[in-house]
């Protein structure tokens, strides 16, 4: 079975021979920017340099697949916000938002040539030049973020979470808004040819609202964006998940994906045998800050708690020790088998 | 302590847990004009209210969304005490901060909370904001010759920048206090990095901010014994 068999199979509930070991999310690595000589700040913004990268990670350590973009400012961009690269600065920093570009209760304008603006063109050519070179052996995937997310991204924080409690008809009416362009987004990075798109809503975990608010405000608005989507779809959220695993479920996706902090067994009991659970290594505390015996234990953990496919509870954090990610794929070979 | 008193702290305490700004004002006003101590309605109402609004936040009955409204809460009624602090309690300024969140890094909603405390405490705060560059931390606290320099970071990604502002710092100032914080944080960061401190309980930042708080209640308490 190549990879990209096993990962798709996996999203579509079918047989594979073993778990896959991927992401929906980014997993560049330094070792890859190294064999490359290419840098971090510059790669968000040359197509080229960000299909080198995404597929590195397959070349040099056998994860089963190419995710792009890197960063999560794609969407803002697009809709007016400025992106801080940190171009030049010696230490690996993810961009962020620089300018937000709204207040709660204010119309959102959608750009007519939403497609064409900021990197949604470059990622779509990037996306294109992974699966050109990975021939179809490899699964390539790319992410959008979900509407509370985006929310997040493109108005200030604080106002957008006062206001979820305060004005919740202001925020419903933004949510609402977002829908059709993060659905036209992540189907025209399935057009130029991502096998999968993840859905990332890590904006709204029981570690920032409640359960109940993330049923009134966040639900819906996720429910519809991937009802909209036409590829294969994963719903990835961090932190606490413990108390919304059923109502992430319930949003219709392919597959969810959880981060450590996620009681996969009980998750698993919750959802039943049917439900694909994605996840749960600690992205930073195992695989980059741990042994590679650790990662062994973490992967051993994972699958026997029941994942359908180890995956990091996040970006892959570059600076990640070459040895873990050997030991990763390695475990995940020795105990993810199915007889 | 009179009845009345009495039962207007508890109000404004219940004003502060039920984030009712409007209210909190209306009794921080009341409290001025019968000429009680200002210090007192700050310390023994408002953060005595934001005490148990932590606890609510680590029980999982609160969560951001309203903390935050709460610290509104809590700065409408700070806004309207503080002028009316005595001058022998101004006088003990308990010290200089200058605090930031880290380059690369957007977050400040829990940084805020940690600004909120030190202001309620009585310290001179000097607020660089988020995705601060490195070397304006230690720009800032020479300029201010701060006591104390707070860092803040709440992803894994952008935790490693507080270990060169602390190398920097302590390369220009020895003597300067260093506290880091944040969801990622652990006593073994602060070990790591070469920091002096940082909240118990690393897994949230908010939680630290409200608990910090308290122990500053808890010092003030003891002095006045």
């Amino acid at each position: 079975m190549t990879p990209k068999e096993r990962v798709m199979n996996t999203l579509e509930k079918k047989e594979v021979d073993r778990v896959p070991v991927f992401s929906g999310m980014g997993n560049v690595t330094v070792a890859g920017m190294q064999k490359y000589g290419i840098d971090f700040a510059s790669s968000h913004a040359n197509a080229e340099q960000m299909a080198t990268l995404a597929c590195s990670t397959y070349e040099l350590f056998g994860f089963e697949c190419a995710v792009v973009p890197f960063d999560l400012c794609v969407e803002a961009e697009a809709l007016g916000c400025e992106v801080n690269f940190y171009a030049g600065k010696q230490n690996i920093l993810y961009p962020t938002i620089k300018s937000k570009i709204l207040k709660v209760g204010e119309e959102l304008q959608v750009p007519e040539n939403l497609l064409e603006r900021g990197r949604i063109p470059l990622v779509k050519e990037a996306i294109s030049l992974c699966k050109e070179k990975l021939n179809g052996e490899v699964a390539v995937g790319s992410y959008i973020l979900g509407p509370f997310t985006l929310a997040g991204q493109i108005l200030d924080l604080n106002d957008l979470l006062k206001s979820s409690f305060k004005k919740p008809n202001d925020v419903k009416a933004l949510l609402s808004q977002l829908v059709e362009p993060l659905v036209d987004i992540a189907n025209a990075f399935h057009e130029a040819g991502a096998d999968y798109i993840t859905v990332r809503e890590m904006g709204a975990p029981s570690d920032v609202i409640s359960p109940r608010m993330f049923k009134m405000l966040v639900q819906p608005y996720l429910k519809e964006t991937i009802a909209g989507i036409k590829a294969p779809t994963i719903l990835h959220m961090c932190g606490d998940t413990n108390m919304l695993v059923e109502m992430l479920y319930e949003c219709g996706a392919n597959a969810i994906s959880v981060e450590q902090k996620n009681d996969v067994a009980a998750t698993r009991q919750k959802l039943g045998e049917e439900a694909v659970i994605l996840g749960n290594l600690d992205a930073y505390g195992v695989i980059v800050k741990g042994t590679p015996e650790e990662v062994e234990q973490s992967v051993k953990q994972a699958i026997e708690a029941g994942v359908d496919g180890v995956m990091p509870g996040c970006d892959i954090w570059p600076e990640v020790p070459e040895d873990n990610m050997h030991a990763l794929i390695k475990a995940v070979e020795k105990y993810g088998a199915k007889s | 302590m009179t009845e009345d008193k009495k039962q207007l702290l508890e109000e404004i305490r219940k004003a502060v847990i039920e984030f009712d700004e409007d209210r909190v004002k209306e009794l921080a006003n009341k409290w001025i004009e019968l000429g009680y101590d200002a210090n007192e309605a700050i310390f023994e109402g408002l953060a005595a209210g934001m005490e148990v609004v932590g606890d609510l936040f680590a029980k999982n009955e609160y969560f951001v969304p309203e903390v935050l409204m709460c610290a509104d809460a809590l700065y409408a009624g700070l806004d309207i005490l503080r002028p009316h602090i005595k001058a022998e309690d101004k006088t003990e300024t308990k010290g200089v901060v200058v605090i930031g969140t880290v380059e690369g890094d957007v977050h400040d909603i829990g940084k805020n909370l940690v600004k909120l405390m030190f202001e309620v405490a009585g310290f001179e705060v000097h607020d660089l904001g988020k995705d601060v560059p490195l070397e304006k931390f230690v720009e800032e606290q020479l300029k201010t010759d701060a006591d104390l320099v707070c860092l803040s970071a709440m992803m894994t990604t952008t935790m490693p920048g507080m270990k060169k502002v602390i190398e920097m710092l302590r390369e220009r100032n020895p003597n300067v206090k260093i506290m880091i914080g944040g969801a990622p944080v652990s006593e073994k960061t602060v070990e790591m990095y070469g920091a002096d401190a940082t909240g118990k309980d690393a897994a949230s930042a908010l939680e630290e901010a409200i608990k910090m708080v308290a122990s500053l209640r808890e010092m003030k308490r003891k002095k006045e014994i």
